[in-house]
């Protein structure tokens, strides 16, 4: 194999499969990333069993063949080379990293010894769907979604896939965050629904890596989810298990309910969350006109402050009612649009938030117990 | 083939191919596999994840089909596929795992719906190693711990009763926990409210679907069915009940239930019923002593990482008469008291935080109601209350009538006297005072008076 690259499409490359490193595995090889002629492209490729990244770069190919080398001393070295070719070239089983005034020869494996990325069991089902507006509704949701002992099948996003509409929903058990994405935005092959849940690692990637100009092919097979996009492929397990059943969360009524200014709850959860103790709570209460919200905290070391929003409310008056605000704050950070609604339901359960003008986005939070 | 034979014949292949390749590679590729089938020359293998099925069918398969052949040579096709059952995420991306992504805060609340099991319903909260045995709970707790080693044989069906937050549901949460953990799901456990069984009944019903809620209830080993009173007088649920609980029965599917008070005082309950629930073992937990409830709040305050001094313990379990959720509701309070308010927190601070959590009951019950509850709960007619009969299974009621009129309405002695048959006032005053000493040292006596209590606050709120 003998190839010359330029830096900067190498680094991009490189950055790109980078989280899909084992960052720590039985097997050395893991560390490692592949390195494989394909066509007139380079093939950069990175597993830890669980996800599989392949990303192609262009160089000028010399000769053809494939190596893989340990992807964390290869990174650096590129990463803080100056000049903007690099050669790469294998003889036997070395590789030599060359630029005008620098070389290094570091020891690589055989191609044979790299871990094989599945293959999905039928090309025939898929779904396509512009990049830019499902990275924004995964965006929504995933603030919502934790690494869970408990509970492994919420330690991901669930897609809910119904013919006519793609649901994602994430929870940490605490909060819950619903997208619907309307079928208009997409087309798709698939012949039923399905209900798949992504590691969070798989989504996080999702939004790091895809392409934001091509539109993203979604595959699944019931074992593993691809994700394509240009030129970067995400092969990815799924979380076995049934997700909650979610929608039981989601408060179908409201004992109050209250619209107001988005940037106006966001400024005052902020400003007033600098008095809230180590339970990170703020607490929210109306007026009895309806007319007005206090978002307001105590703190036995410091004092107390609060913050009058303006607000229509409708339905029984709420004093007190305590939140974690940063749960608060990732809600309403999702939040397209300038006003929000709140529906709340005492002191004890859960709490809903959404957009007043679009209904595809819902939030929903419990409250900290008194 | 049989599975032993199958479990044999993969571990000769295990032996071949762990000389050929490194440990790391090995352990990566090999773990949780196994041979699932081997049926007309075909021998099946499992695998636990796609990766690993990709490496081994392309990499270890001749080495696989050789030595499978060598031991074997009527095997002629090998086939790989995927077992689900440990497809669980591993290790690498557990390492960022906390419960809570902000802060430690162990008041924020949880939504029900996800640390419930869906399969089991059980809350793994409720653990049989956090369940504080005393004097008053130790019946129940050996009767579970017995049930554990022989499920379905020895006390089926226990019956556990006692009173509001007195850990019943505490302890059969924690059983069907323990039960599901030590036999590895393969006893189905299943807990359920009498309420939600007779919300089930009900859709059963509506949608002509009675045969499935039939089916889901048979096809459970352990069935745990909650404050079983609320069927009572439910004819239909009652029945459907009846029907699923001998099914189990018959099978030797083990029952768990819970009341709050003895089958006996169950009013309007079945006889057949309750002839099935006396034929197993009945255990009761009484309210926890002093010892207990002290027990309790130390390992409460520990969990929240809290202090209170020994004093204001004292004067909490002085003051909470009744189970662990009026002690954890006044904790509560006190700690928002000493957190928030940042107050130290005295014995004499505490009474007062006490006094204000601890309702007096409703004033505005009429005398009737509670003569009526009484009888209910007594199953003795009213009539036979206010006559002048001094049978042992009247007198009981009455004076507990008497007892209640005047703890809760604060009645007079010659107005109560008046209300019961016209009796003299120091007739009534002598059951008062009899009532409330003996109350002091009788556990049955004072069990029955406070779920009397119990009725008429949830039905006066």
């Amino acid at each position: 194999m003998k190839l010359i690259v330029f830096r900067d499409n190498l680094k991009n490359g490189l950055l790109a499969a980078e989280r899909a490193v084992a960052d720590s595995s039985n097997l050395p090889i893991l560390k490692n990333v592949l390195l494989k002629t394909v066509g007139n492209k380079i093939q950069l490729t990175t597993t830890n069993l669980e996800l599989a990244i392949t990303k192609l770069i262009s160089g000028k190919i010399v000769e053809e063949g494939a190596l893989s080398v340990p992807f964390s001393t290869f990174y650096s070295i590129v990463n803080n080379t100056t000049h903007d070719r690099i050669n790469l070239e294998r003889s036997e089983s070395s590789f030599m990293v060359k630029t005008d005034n620098y070389e290094a020869k570091m020891q690589g494996s055989s191609a044979e010894d790299f871990p094989l990325v599945p293959r999905m069991e039928s090309m025939d089902h898929y779904m396509e769907i512009d990049p830019v507006f499902f990275q924004d509704a995964l965006q929504q949701v995933i603030s919502a979604a934790h690494i869970s002992d408990i509970r492994p099948e919420i330690s991901g996003v669930l897609f809910d896939f119904q013919m006519t509409s793609l649901k994602l929903v994430a929870t940490d058990s605490f909060r819950l965050a619903e997208k619907v994405i309307d079928g208009g935005r997409f087309k798709h092959t698939f012949e039923a629904g399905f209900k798949a849940i992504v590691p969070l690692r798989t989504a996080q990637e999702l939004l790091r890596v895809i392409s934001r100009t091509t539109p993203l092919l979604v595959h699944c097979d019931g074992n593993q989810m691809l994700f394509t996009s240009d030129d970067v492929e995400l092969m990815s397990r799924l979380i076995d298990g049934t997700y909650p059943d979610y929608e039981q969360i989601i408060p179908k009524d409201a004992e109050t309910e209250i619209a107001l200014d988005k940037a106006h709850l966001m400024n005052a959860v902020k400003l007033v969350s600098n008095f809230s103790g180590k339970t990170n709570d703020v607490r929210l209460s109306t007026d009895i006109e309806g007319k007005t919200v206090t978002v307001h905290s105590v703190n036995q070391f410091l004092g107390e402050n609060k913050y009058l929003i303006p607000a229509r409310v409708t339905g029984a008056q709420i004093t007190d009612i305590p939140f974690n605000w940063r749960y608060l704050l990732d809600g309403l950070k999702s939040i397209q649009g300038d006003s929000v609604v709140l529906r709340l339901n005492g002191n004890n359960r859960p709490a809903l938030m959404r957009p007043e003008s679009d209904i595809s986005f819902l939030y929903v939070v419990m409250p900290i117990r008194v | 083939m049989s599975t032993m034979d199958c479990n044999e014949l993969w571990q000769k292949v295990l032996g071949e191919v762990e000389l050929q390749i490194s440990r790391p590679n090995f352990i990566t590729w090999f773990k949780n596999s196994s041979i699932l089938e081997k049926k007309d020359g075909t021998v099946t293998i499992g695998l636990p994840n796609n990766f690993a099925r990709e490496w081994v069918e392309n990499k270890y398969h001749n080495t696989i089909f050789g030595t499978l052949r060598t031991i074997d040579s009527g095997i002629r096709k090998v086939e790989y596929i995927l077992t689900k059952d440990s497809a669980k995420l591993s290790s690498n991306t557990k390492k960022t795992s906390s419960t809570q992504p902000y802060g430690d805060s162990s008041s924020q609340m949880m939504f029900n719906e996800i640390i419930i099991d869906p399969n089991t319903n059980l809350n793994p909260h409720h653990t049989m190693n956090s369940f504080i045995v005393g004097s008053s709970n130790e019946m129940a707790y050996a009767a579970a711990t017995g049930i554990l080693k022989e499920i379905g044989t020895k006390y089926n069906p226990l019956f556990i009763y006692g009173g509001v937050g007195v850990g019943k549901t505490h302890l059969m949460q924690a059983l069907g926990n323990e039960i599901v953990k030590l036999y590895h799901g393969k006893v189905r456990a299943r807990y359920i409210t009498s309420e939600k069984f007779m919300n089930e009944v009900i859709w059963g019903m509506k949608n002509k679907r009675m045969e499935s809620v039939k089916e889901k209830y048979r096809a459970i080993d352990v069935l745990i069915i909650d404050d079983i009173q609320f069927i009572a007088g439910k004819a239909r649920t009652e029945e459907e009940f009846f029907h699923t609980f001998n099914a189990l029965y018959e099978e030797r599917k083990q029952i768990i239930i819970s009341s709050d008070r003895s089958p006996k005082f169950i009013p309007v309950l079945e006889e057949r019923l309750r002839s099935r629930f006396e034929g197993g073992m009945i255990v009761d937990i009484g309210y926890p002593d002093f010892e207990l409830k002290a027990a309790v709040l130390r390992a409460k305050l520990a969990e929240k990482k809290a202090d209170l001094s020994d004093e204001v313990i004292a004067e909490i379990v002085n003051k909470v008469k009744k189970g662990f959720r009026e002690l954890e509701g006044i904790l509560n309070r006190i700690l928002f008291y000493q957190q928030v308010k940042n107050l130290i927190i005295t014995p004499k601070l505490a009474e007062q935080i006490i006094a204000e959590v601890i309702k007096t009951p409703q004033k505005n019950i009429h005398p009737d109601v509670i003569i009526q509850t009484v009888s209910d709960f007594f199953e003795v007619p009213t009539a036979d209350i206010m006559s002048h009969s001094r049978k042992q299974q009247v007198v009981e009621p009455r004076q507990i009538a008497i007892y209640l009129l005047r703890d809760i309405l604060d009645l007079s002695y010659p107005f109560i006297g008046e209300k019961l048959g016209k009796r003299d006032h120091t007739t009534v005053l002598y059951a008062y005072e009899k009532i409330s000493q003996e109350m002091t040292r009788n556990q049955t006596l004072n069990q029955k008076i406070l779920s009397i209590k119990e009725i008429l606050n949830k039905a006066y709120v």
